[in-house]
């Protein structure tokens, strides 16, 4: 069924998915980048924090 | 994907939340009541008896130590998840609408209904979590009035004192919790209420239903809005499938069409869209009613609907699910 169904999807369908998957990756990328410098900066800031830092980076 | 029925509530559900680890279950509803279900056997663990109004909504910590729920009965309640016992009552002029605690599990936020000549207001507690967490402050750490649109849901971001809010003209806003003031909005969020508002694991994303007919995905820092998925019928519940890029969504026509719904008998279904590619992929049917919450387990094994109509339904998705590429070999961050 999935092989029928990408048979049908045109090139250019197939280019804008790709397309709109990389962005969203690339937005992606970046976020977890503010995300871990936010939490680093704090962490430095608030010394005695320390340890609830680490405890969120474990999932 | 057989579901399993959680027969408990007897009206309504209002909001439904999966634990850390994703093995219970909680839910409130219009029968007064707070019930915690094993979610691998929808076996029901416990109840938590004590409001007298409608449950609107309810939130759990990460260590699933404490159960915070808030009520049609004007108060907000502290529990123990382990063995159902109420610590803490506070009392407010008016409704509790909804409940979040933060991601140190040190505080909670929550909204009070605008009504009566009160202000709709914004409260933030400090949880006492040492002894047996009967020892809470009565007064909230921080409390404001956000002017403009009633809020309906709130939720606490990744960087500390800022909560997200969603508002009934359709309005999403970040709020200062300090200074009580408006750092950010997008005015034009939603065109309807905003009904429900959950998270990604990291807080860096969040989606929104409507009753608009939309959900959408929004940037935390920025409220800028990614995604839009589009239906038919008004939404009262979307959340966010870790591990899968789907959103699952879930609404319906309110009681207005009662007659019809009887017809349509179970056909009100949770709607999975594509996360990025903004394509509806499924509908899994089985309410009786309208779609009134959705929550998806931490893990993304299962999700589970609670109705208008009294049930909760956990489904287990399959092999199939996990294996499944509708569009083909994308590599999709989550």
């Amino acid at each position: 069924e999935d092989a029928a169904e990408e048979s049908n999807v045109s090139a250019e369908l197939i280019a804008h998915r790709k397309r709109l998957v990389d962005e969203w990756n690339a937005w992606r990328a970046r976020c977890k980048r503010d995300i871990a410098d936010e939490k680093r900066s704090r962490g430095q800031r608030l010394d005695s924090g320390g340890g609830d830092g680490e405890k969120e980076e474990i999932e | 994907m057989r579901p399993i029925l959680l027969q408990g509530h007897e009206r309504s559900l209002t909001q439904i939340k999966f634990n850390a680890e994703g093995d219970l279950l909680f839910s409130c509803s219009k029968d007064h009541i707070i019930n915690v279900w094993f979610s691998h056997n929808g076996e029901r663990l416990g109840t938590y008896d004590g409001h007298n109004g409608t449950v609107w909504t309810i939130d759990v910590d990460s260590q699933s130590r404490f159960l915070v729920s808030g009520s049609a009965d004007n108060q907000l309640r502290l529990w123990n998840v382990a063995n159902g016992k109420c610590l803490y009552v506070w009392e407010f002029p008016t409704a509790v609408k909804r409940v979040a605690f933060n991601d140190d599990d040190e505080s909670v936020v929550c909204i009070t209904e605008q009504r009566m000549g009160h202000q709709g207001a914004i409260r933030v507690f400090k949880i006492n979590r040492d002894g047996d967490g009967t020892d809470q402050p009565s007064e909230p750490e921080y409390m404001f009035n956000p002017v403009g649109s009633k809020a309906t849901v709130c939720a606490f971001t990744y960087t500390p004192n800022l909560i997200l809010t969603g508002h009934e003209s359709g309005k999403v806003a970040l709020f200062d919790i300090v200074t009580g003031s408006e750092v950010e909005n997008n005015e034009r969020a939603h065109m309807d209420t905003v009904t429900d508002l959950q998270l990604s694991p990291d807080r860096s994303y969040f989606l929104t239903s409507s009753k608009d007919k939309t959900a959408r995905l929004h940037d935390t820092k920025t409220l800028r809005v990614l995604k839009t998925y589009t239906t038919e019928t008004p939404l009262n519940s979307a959340s966010l499938a870790p591990n899968r890029p789907y959103v699952l969504l879930g609404g319906g026509q309110e009681a207005m069409q009662v007659t019809t719904t009887s017809l349509r008998q179970g056909k009100f279904e949770t709607r999975f869209w594509h996360k990025v590619l903004e394509e509806e992929v499924g509908r899994v049917k089985g309410h009786f009613g309208p779609i009134n919450t959705i929550a998806v387990h931490p893990v993304g094994t299962c999700y589970a609907s609670g109705g208008e109509d009294g049930f909760v339904r956990v489904h287990h998705f399959d092999e199939s699910y996990f294996r499944a590429k509708p569009y083909g070999d994308l590599d999709i961050e989550d």
